[in-house]
């Protein structure tokens, strides 16, 4: 016969769960938050300009420069809308509405030089912002 | 009578209105092409379009026939294009083998405008070949004066030469807005029209020697402009402003995921 009670066992069970989620939900905010780094280093260099290797030869490779700058934007705002949820999450607050636009704001404000980089991520980061609705929802 | 009177003065008329357009016509040399010059890198002039190197790939394509349509006509391909400080011309010329005479040249006849009044035209630079079987040439720079060609005291510009198989190709080079002498060259300025009048000839004579010519009008692109607009600079400085609050806030936020984890293992114990 077990020595120690069944209550403390669930309670045992119960924090050494917790501690494995938190441990998962931490993890996921410094991956999330070091890949949205990566993403902003390149989306910095090429929406400033700085790398302008596929600008302005034809149509096919500004197609290709659109969409680096577009995707790196996207990507920049999923692993960082990811990385702060957890982050809230870890400190108890859920992200707010208000964070979410902040976060909406920063990465449409990459796009100011190109008005077609501009109509894209704002297109892509609604797409997102809906299936995150959804998901919340479901 | 004065029926009569009103008759002949309206056949007069007639046959006035049907005349003059071809005496203009006669002074001047017909424009066949107007063409928009491209900005490029700078050719080498050598009588050669290296193809591998692309020194003429941004240049303005186009076939022309000098002396109206085959088989009267010579076809050519004639490359335009410029730089911050030339205007760069070839002409390649595509003749059955043996039919490249040996002192076989081509001449650029320029108007000092649109113009083409034949009186306008004042100013030449012609490739003649000495001896085409050695690709040995010579490039002169004419003054023309009631149709009158002097050689100019100071050559403006550089032509090379150079028959291939049976492709015999031609490189002109000339200043724009930079010409050594004012009076007897056309000096060329950026954002204006000129008429080249482009000539073919096989004996070293000038203007008897040409045997097929055509003009061309040649736009001669504006520089473009080296200052951004006020609206590029706000943006810019409004991106390098937006990337540098991302930047701040992401290295705040990075500390914050480092406090956590303090207060994680303070909590802990």
């Amino acid at each position: 016969m077990s020595k120690i009670p069944k209550q403390q066992e669930k309670e045992l069970k119960s924090k050494e769960k917790y501690r494995s989620n938190e441990k998962f939900a931490y993890r996921s905010v410094i991956i999330s938050a070091i890949l949205g780094g990566i993403f902003f280093i390149i989306s910095l260099f090429f929406n400033t300009g700085f790398i302008t290797i596929f600008m302005n030869k034809d149509i096919f490779w500004n197609f290709i420069d659109i969409t680096i700058k577009v995707l790196a934007i996207m990507f920049f705002f999923l692993f960082m809308i990811t990385s702060v949820g957890n982050y809230k999450e870890l400190i108890g607050k859920p992200l707010n509405w208000k964070e979410l636009l902040f976060l909406f704001l920063l990465s449409i404000g990459q796009t100011i030089l190109n008005i077609w980089v501009f109509t894209f991520t704002l297109f892509g980061l609604a797409i997102i912002i809906i299936y995150l609705y959804i998901v919340q929802e479901f | 009578m004065k029926k009569l009177s009103f008759r002949v003065i309206i056949c007069i008329l007639i046959v006035n209105l049907t005349i003059i357009p071809f005496l203009f016509a006669l002074n001047g040399y017909g424009t066949t092409e107007e063409i928009d010059s491209k900005f490029g890198d700078t050719p080498v002039i050598d009588g050669y379009i290296d193809l591998f190197s692309g020194e003429w790939n941004k240049a303005m394509k186009v076939q022309i026939n000098l002396g109206g349509l085959p088989p009267k006509g010579l076809p050519i391909s004639l490359w335009v294009m410029q730089n911050d400080f030339n205007l760069y011309i070839s002409v390649q010329l595509e003749l059955e083998q043996g039919y490249h005479n040996i002192t076989e040249f081509i001449g650029l006849i320029i108007s000092n405008s649109s113009s083409e009044a034949k009186e306008d035209f004042i100013d030449a630079k012609i490739i003649q070949f000495s001896n085409i079987s050695v690709d040995k040439f010579n490039y002169f720079d004419y003054y023309i004066n009631n149709s009158i060609f002097s050689i100019d005291t100071e050559v403006n510009g550089n032509g090379a030469a150079n028959l291939d198989g049976v492709t015999s190709t031609y490189e002109f080079s000339i200043p724009i807005k930079n010409t050594l002498d004012n009076v007897e060259d056309v000096v060329l300025d950026y954002g204006n029209t000129y008429a080249f009048n482009i000539t073919y000839g096989d004996v070293p004579i000038y203007p008897n020697g040409i045997k097929k010519s055509t003009t061309v009008l040649i736009n001669l692109i504006s520089l473009p402009s080296t200052l951004p607009s006020l609206t590029n600079i706000i943006l810019f400085a409004l991106c390098i402003v937006v990337f540098s609050i991302i930047g701040i806030l992401y290295g705040f936020y990075i500390y914050k995921i480092l406090r956590l984890k303090a207060d994680i293992k303070r909590v802990k114990r």
